[in-house]
């Protein structure tokens, strides 16, 4: 993995015209503040689609509830572009930085967490009835989805405090330390 | 008369050092993580309430919206709490900076815009096709509060000009 690390480090940072556009004055704070937007967006969408699946606002059917996702992708896509482009400037903060690591995997498992819902629960809770109550199954998944974003902010607002120093003493199976 | 002892005074206190100073995750990276969280739910559910009046989720009755205030309420008071303890951390970096201001001003009119949206829905006046335009316009102005409050806050890193008394 740490070759991997290198090797990425190395890549993006010899071809990164977006380094060249983050680093004018006002780049970098308003690329953050659309990544706060689309954060909103996205927990605003997503949150509110789990709750209802968890029991909140029970009277509303879980179709015209399911609206609100496509936003919540929005806000999601909106926060891919903005974070790959803090990634394609200063790619050796969040390749080697522990916080990332975790950023990333509990991406990965809000994303299978969202396909498992599709595959599993979709039918069933947008069947011919509307069904008040989401089915047990619905209702983990649900409370996964609200855990592994909750983990995401917190992971991503940690970033900074998890800034890789030099190499020193021993390393793990993934480099969270800047090689020479 | 300037504000400067007062700065002092509340920089030297040991809950303000104990924001800034302990090595702590709990302590002042903890407390960010909480003031994004609640600005996830604040913002993020008043931008659902006004998605909702601008014509998305049409079958998701507007009354029903209600059963969210709480989340939206409890959203706003982690982030009241939390923003105190973020400002009795960095008081003259915070009360110095005319952005900071403007945050909290956003913040204000869109909580009051929020109130108002919701009285208009509960009291079921939403109906007539005048009070549907005024709770559009609402809707709108809300959206761009927060957007703006958004920024703001995220300047804050960006524009102050002392960081200590």
């Amino acid at each position: 993995m740490h070759a991997a690390q290198i090797w990425l480090v190395r890549a993006i940072e010899l071809h990164s015209p977006v380094a060249t556009l983050m680093r004018t004055h006002w780049a970098w704070p308003i690329a953050e503040s659309l990544h706060f937007i689309g954060l909103c967006l996205l927990v605003g969408c997503i949150g509110s689609f789990d709750l209802r699946l968890l029991g909140v606002a029970r009277r509303v059917p879980i179709a015209a509830m399911h609206r609100l996702v496509p936003f919540g992708i929005l806000g999601f896509a909106i926060n891919v572009s903005s974070g790959l482009m803090f990634l394609l400037t200063e790619p050796d903060q969040y390749i080697y930085n522990p916080s990332f690591h975790f950023k990333v995997l509990a991406l990965g498992i809000a994303g299978v967490n969202a396909g498992l819902f599709y595959l599993t629960s979709y039918r069933q809770v947008f069947g011919a009835s509307p069904s008040l109550d989401a089915p047990r199954r619905a209702k983990v998944i649900a409370l996964l989805s609200l855990t592994a974003w909750m983990t995401v902010i917190i992971c991503g607002r940690m970033l900074t405090f998890y800034r890789p120093g030099d190499c020193v003493g021993e390393l793990g199976l993934l480099l969270t330390c800047t090689p020479k | 008369m300037s504000i400067d002892p007062f700065l002092v005074w509340l920089e030297s206190t040991p809950l303000s050092e104990w924001v800034v100073g302990s090595p702590s995750l709990l302590a002042f990276p903890g407390i960010l993580a909480l003031h994004a969280i609640g600005m996830g739910l604040a913002a993020g559910l008043a931008a659902v309430l006004d998605l909702r009046i601008l014509g998305v989720a049409r079958g998701v009755p507007l009354i029903e919206f209600r059963r969210f205030r709480p989340v939206l309420w409890g959203g706003f008071w982690l982030n009241a709490v939390s923003g105190v303890l973020l400002l009795i951390g960095y008081p003259t970096k915070a009360l110095t900076n005319p952005v900071f201001y403007l945050k909290l001003l956003l913040i204000a009119v869109a909580m009051v815009l929020f109130v108002r949206i919701d009285r208009l829905i509960r009291t079921g006046d939403a109906s007539t096709p005048a009070a549907a335009r005024s709770l559009r316009r609402l809707a709108i102005t809300s959206l761009v509060c927060w957007s703006g409050a958004i920024t703001a806050g995220r300047l804050l890193a960006y524009t102050y000009h002392r960081l200590r008394a």
